[in-house]
């Protein structure tokens, strides 16, 4: 337990390396490029995550009345 | 013209009851002025304040915001205060309409009375121009007209939903926004001394939802009152 | 209410939503400055808010319903649709946040729509929260009925009256009028009406399937 704590740990640092590295110009990234297609993308990923989690919800609702039964 | 009848007959009452004891309106008076009292000291203590570019838009805003708490204050108890028995014995002479509508008119009565008090003291310890003074006064008594509407009806709410203030300021605080958002437009306005006309659109849309709040006050209280 | 138990128009829904994914990325949009292929976005951000306002207005109705008659089924109704409302403006407004990053360049940049649209959502927690507070369920219902109502035209001025009002960096606002007006060409309009009907439909969808849950939940803690 102690050692994959400590190897999130490490994951998290390098995480935080990385993400320090990356972070310079903030006008020509990813989301901005090719028209900002990506954008769309992520909207609609969004909405779609929401929709997923939503159903989970649901679904855990449904299960909970099924075991009463 | 029965339901005029009854409403001005309650009207009068409430005007009665408030007469002999003065507890409501000495109460929010002092609250007013003591609120007003410690924003002036608490301003006071940054001495450079006064000059500053701020300093009227501050004086706007704190306006409205000591209004909005001590209507919040003064209207939560015009349902709260009674006790059940009184109110089932106005259910049986009256009309569920007149009931609200002449609660609606006194604290509308009482409200405007207080807010024109209320900015004279304002005006005493915070000194600012004010360009259209007759103007001001008018969008404060609008002001009160459209704070007294709207937390009549959710007093009513909360009054039936346990007795809590809390419940009251939650419940008509996202309501009463856009009316505030309006009357502090409307408001710069007249300290700016803009041409009236100009704000003609927004008092408006003020005036529209305060239609629209009487209405379906009207619509929704006898399902309230009916228990 | 033999309606929602239908499966009609949930697949024409489904179809209406599959066919914009598809012409909504495909079709030729007109080019604009900054806001590039983003324009998109109207597709996906707008009919969420279309989703929400409809469930609200299903909910309002049951609320007038529920008054009249007193049936417990008409409040369930209406609070189930209240809160697939919340979900889809959580949508809205966390869709319209990334979008307005990469236009406005600040997730929230103080807008007078983003506001109103933050102060409507305390209108409906506040009807929640009310909710919560009545122990007794027809007390409850009766009560949330009439707040649901009071707050529903209150909500309409503030989302769709107000900002229109003020200088605005949303579309639709102050002297910035919609996309409607310039540049929703007819190709456009092919994509943007059935997302928003598709939407709607997927809303109430989504709501009838909790209104039927809970039905069944109600039921049970009646015996």
């Amino acid at each position: 337990m102690r050692k994959l704590t400590l190897l999130i740990l490490l994951l998290c640092c390098f995480f935080g390396a990385f993400a320090q590295q990356t972070q310079t110009v903030e006008m020509a990234d990813v989301m901005r490029s090719s028209g900002k297609i990506y954008v769309v993308i992520a909207v609609i990923a969004i909405i779609f995550a929401g929709i997923a989690i939503y159903l989970f919800s649901i679904d855990r609702r449904l299960k909970r009345i099924e075991k009463e039964k | 013209m029965k339901l005029m009848g009854q409403t001005i007959h309650l009207l009068k009452k409430e005007i009665l009851l408030e007469w002999r004891s003065k507890y409501a309106f000495n109460g929010v008076l002092l609250y007013i002025v003591s609120t007003v009292f410690v924003c002036y000291i608490s301003f006071n203590l940054n001495p450079g304040f006064k000059g500053s570019n701020g300093y009227p838009i501050v004086w706007n805003i704190l306006f409205w915001i000591i209004m909005l708490f001590a209507s919040v204050n003064a209207i939560a108890k015009s349902f709260l205060q009674e006790n059940k028995g009184r109110l089932l014995y106005y259910y049986t002479i009256a009309s569920p309409q007149a009931i609200i509508l002449s609660k609606t008119i006194y604290n509308a009565l009482l409200m405007g009375l207080l807010s024109v008090l209320a900015l004279v003291v304002y005006m005493l310890f915070f000194t600012n121009t004010v360009n259209d003074l007759l103007y001001y006064f008018m969008i404060v008594l609008l002001g009160s007209l459209s704070f007294s509407t709207v937390f009549t009806m959710i007093s009513a709410i909360a009054s039936k939903a346990g007795n809590n203030g809390t419940l009251m300021a939650i419940l008509s605080f996202p309501v009463i926004i856009p009316v505030i958002l309006l009357l502090i437009k409307l408001s710069k306005a007249a300290m700016d001394g803009l041409d009236r006309s100009l704000s003609y659109s927004n008092i408006g849309i003020l005036a529209a939802i305060n239609v629209i709040v009487v209405a379906s006050s009207l619509l929704l209280f006898p399902y309230l009152w009916r228990d | 209410m033999k309606f929602i138990y239908q499966t009609w128009w949930k697949v024409i829904a489904v179809l209406l939503v599959l066919s914009t994914l598809i012409t909504g990325l495909l079709f030729d949009v007109p080019r604009l400055p900054i806001i590039h292929e983003t324009i998109r976005n109207l597709y996906f951000h707008v009919p969420m808010w279309m989703g929400m306002l409809t469930v609200f207005v299903v909910s309002v109705f049951y609320s007038v319903k529920y008054l009249q008659t007193g049936k417990e089924e008409h409040d369930l109704a209406a609070v189930e649709c209240v809160n697939t409302g919340l979900v889809f403006y959580t949508l809205g407004l966390l869709t319209g946040m990334l979008w307005a990053k990469y236009t406005w360049g600040e997730f929230w940049s103080g807008d007078p729509k983003q506001n109103s649209a933050a102060i409507a959502f305390l209108l409906y927690c506040a009807y929640l929260v009310l909710r919560n507070s009545i122990d007794e369920e027809q007390k409850r219902a009766k009560i949330s009925a009439i707040y649901n109502i009071f707050a529903f035209p209150v909500m309409v001025v503030l989302i769709f009256v107000l900002p229109r009002m003020t200088d605005s960096l949303h579309p639709g606002s102050g002297g910035n009028p919609a996309f409607g007006k310039y540049d929703l060409d007819n190709g456009m309009k092919l994509a943007f009406y059935p997302a928003m009907l598709g939407w709607s439909f997927i809303a109430l969808w989504i709501a009838t399937l909790r209104y039927r849950i809970r039905l069944i939940e109600n039921k049970k803690n009646a015996i």
